[in-house]
């Protein structure tokens, strides 16, 4: 048959970006996923400067939808506070590129400290969560509280005593330099000695990086679940108790998961904070963790492209709502307990079934049609 | 003199933070405690009691009544919200959470644009007292002593009355209580209109001294499933009770030595530590206990 042997070719350019854990394996997918790219990365062509750096904060909501889709759609561990790691992530880089800046001359260190530190912070909540057994709600309201316990601790940083090195952590003012001979919060700077790579937050480039960040995270991902870890993952999920008779060490499992979706929120909070070369305390805040769960929610939890597209076109029609007045929150409650009620799975994976069935119906009605054999088999 | 006031003042302080945290828990006691529903838009069901009283207060109902009419409102709030959204989400628990947690973001956010941000106040009622040169308000002891009688309701409500033992047959085995004839699913909804009433009346208390406003709730609520999930499942008014004196306990002890910001995280950090060493709950260790002194003895 004709659509094995594309089948085929798929898998060997594709190898493990392809399979059963994700939607959309088969030809047109990829088709689609590549005209989105082009798309995206044309954007700048047509698209005024003020859009561009709108959508580079788009592109930042995704990488947060990809760490809550991993953690709570494929290892079933919900986190509602996933807006700690972000915000730690985006402290960390200024911090330490505040102080680091007029000697290095890069943020380099400060882009590394900005994922290594949430995933440590992570590594120390999961080891303490995990390991006691908690069970999967407390552990969701508790990662809320110690978000919301950030947002408190930093609200009250007001005071001028609280500095660390160059920098002043500010309270409500948000994060700024200790004193006027201080350098300003930067921008991403790559680079090694003399040559240097800078991306500002207003710019085209820094949107190519972030759209490039996103797409290899995404990739990335796609490869992690559907490798025998993320059939771990899914273990976990589906039945715990089973996963441990066969011998894996959940909290393991959960600990890990936990740590890499820190690391990909702490990369968000970097980019954010480089983004607007500011943060405030309102990223720990309450707004801050819902929509991610929302958007995640409304997405589908369990597949990474259902999560992402949820996160860019939620983000997109919050801004346009934003404009006609203070609504876009209540609207996008109001989205969330409708989808949660009407699809389960989320809008886009149930939209995604419906022509997977419908392309099922029209190949035994017709013979034909539909490039994408077997998955319909493998998705029972 | 000067030791009397202070060692009083200490006192009173315990009172109030362990009335604070029964108040904001009395409602999910029942609703999460006994049901194991989560609804984590518990605290804006409080924020509809709240400003069923300030509004009633202010045209005129006195304050007790105003605070029933809370309970009333809520309450049928509760049951709309259950019927509607909360009953197709029993089996799943992280939806649960989440769903309700959208419905706090729609009540919160609905609120504001209806009534926007201003701050509605009620006075508070009763005057003060005084001991040594520090005064007291005796409102706060007021909501003290209303929370144990609301606590002490609901454990005789469900100890002795027909209700409390459906409700307990449903939340012990809902297929066999329904082969008795029971309609469990009736017995959700009014359990959870229960607790919400309970939860409106506390909004309503807790309205004649905090400010109102649409973000009212947020606080209630994570307050709330703390203590009660501290408290446990395996008596859960037993549990609440301890929890609510144990975390009020770390508070109150820091909030005199530090600053009432330390005073909360001591006691989420008593929460996290309580729950780490029994994860269980308190209720679930003193059950044990109670049944281990009994083997030893009979």
């Amino acid at each position: 048959m004709g659509s094995n042997e594309q089948r085929s070719v798929l898998d060997k350019y594709l190898g493990r970006l392809n399979g059963p854990q994700t939607i959309g394996r088969g030809v047109p997918f990829w088709t689609c996923f590549l005209a989105v790219v082009v798309v995206l990365a044309l954007c700048p062509e047509f698209l005024s400067r003020y859009e561009i750096i709108n959508f580079s904060n788009f592109l930042i909501s995704g990488f947060l939808a990809l760490s809550l889709c991993l953690l709570w759609g494929y290892c079933g561990v919900l986190s509602l506070g996933q807006a700690a790691f972000f915000g730690v992530g985006g402290y960390t880089y200024g911090i330490v590129a505040l102080n680091l800046l007029n000697a290095h001359g890069n943020t380099d260190v400060a882009f590394v400290a900005g994922i290594v530190v949430p995933t440590l912070l992570a590594g120390i909540l999961g080891l303490i969560m995990f390991y006691a057994r908690l069970a999967g709600v407390y552990i969701a309201i508790l990662m809320l509280v110690v978000s919301l316990m950030f947002e408190l601790f930093l609200l009250q940083t007001a005071d001028p005593d609280y500095t660390i090195g160059a920098a002043y952590i500010g309270g409500f003012n948000g994060l700024r330099p200790a004193s006027p001979d201080d350098p300003l919060l930067p921008s991403l700077i790559f680079g090694a000695g003399e040559s240097v790579l800078e991306f500002d937050g207003r710019s085209v480039e820094f949107y190519y990086l972030t759209l490039g960040l996103l797409g290899a995270v995404y990739l990335g991902l796609r490869w992690l679940v559907n490798s025998s870890y993320g059939y771990l993952l899914v273990g976990v999920r589906e039945d715990s108790h089973r996963t441990e008779t066969f011998g894996y060490d959940i909290r393991l499992v959960q600990l890990s998961v936990f740590c890499i979706a820190a690391a990909i929120a702490g990369l968000a909070g970097v980019l954010y904070t480089a983004w607007g070369t500011f943060i405030h305390p309102n990223q720990f805040g309450l707004k801050a963790n819902i929509l991610p769960v929302i958007w995640v929610a409304v997405g589908g939890r369990k597949d990474l492209t259902a999560a992402l597209i949820g996160a860019l076109v939620l983000e997109w029609v919050g801004i346009r709502l934003a404009a006609v007045g203070e609504i876009s929150l209540l609207i996008m409650g109001a989205i969330l307990v409708v989808a949660m009620l009407v699809t389960p799975e989320g809008v886009v994976t149930t939209l995604a079934r419906v022509v997977e069935q419908g392309r099922a119906f029209a190949r035994a009605r017709w013979g034909r049609g539909g490039t994408g054999p077997r998955s319909e088999r493998q998705d029972s | 003199m000067e030791t009397v006031s202070i060692i009083f003042s200490f006192i009173y302080q315990y009172a109030d933070n362990i009335g604070f945290l029964l108040l904001a828990a009395v409602g999910l006691i029942i609703i999460f405690g006994m049901m194991g529903v989560i609804n984590m838009a518990h605290g804006e069901l409080m924020m509809i009691g709240a400003y069923i009283t300030a509004f009633a207060y202010h045209a005129g109902v006195p304050a007790p009544i105003a605070i029933i009419f809370a309970g009333i409102g809520s309450g049928l709030a509760g049951i709309v919200l259950e019927r509607l959204v909360i009953r197709f989400f029993y089996r799943q628990l992280l939806s649960s959470l989440v769903v309700t947690w959208g419905i706090s973001l729609v009540l919160t956010e609905g609120f504001l644009l209806i009534f926007g941000p201003s701050i509605l106040n009620v006075p508070t009622p009763f005057g003060s007292f005084g001991v040594g040169e520090l005064t007291f308000g005796i409102y706060r002891l007021v909501l003290f002593g209303v929370a144990l009688l609301l606590i002490g309701l609901i454990w005789a409500l469900f100890s002795y009355t027909r209700f409390g033992a459906r409700a307990r047959a449903t939340m012990e085995n809902p297929e066999m209580a329904e082969a008795f004839g029971i309609n469990t699913s009736r017995m959700y909804a009014l359990t959870f209109g229960l607790g919400s009433a309970l939860g409106g009346i506390a909004g309503g208390m807790f309205a004649l001294t905090a400010t109102i406003s649409p973000f009212f709730g947020v606080n209630y609520t994570l307050f709330a499933f703390i203590t009660v999930v501290v408290g446990g499942g395996a008596n859960v008014i037993t549990g609440v009770t301890t929890s609510a004196a144990a975390l009020a306990g770390a508070q109150t002890i820091v909030n005199n030595a530090w600053s009432v910001y330390v005073g909360y995280v001591s006691m989420m950090l008593a929460a996290f530590l309580i729950l780490l060493i029994l994860p269980r709950g308190i209720s679930e260790y003193l059950e044990r206990r109670k049944i281990r002194v009994a083997k030893k003895n009979g």
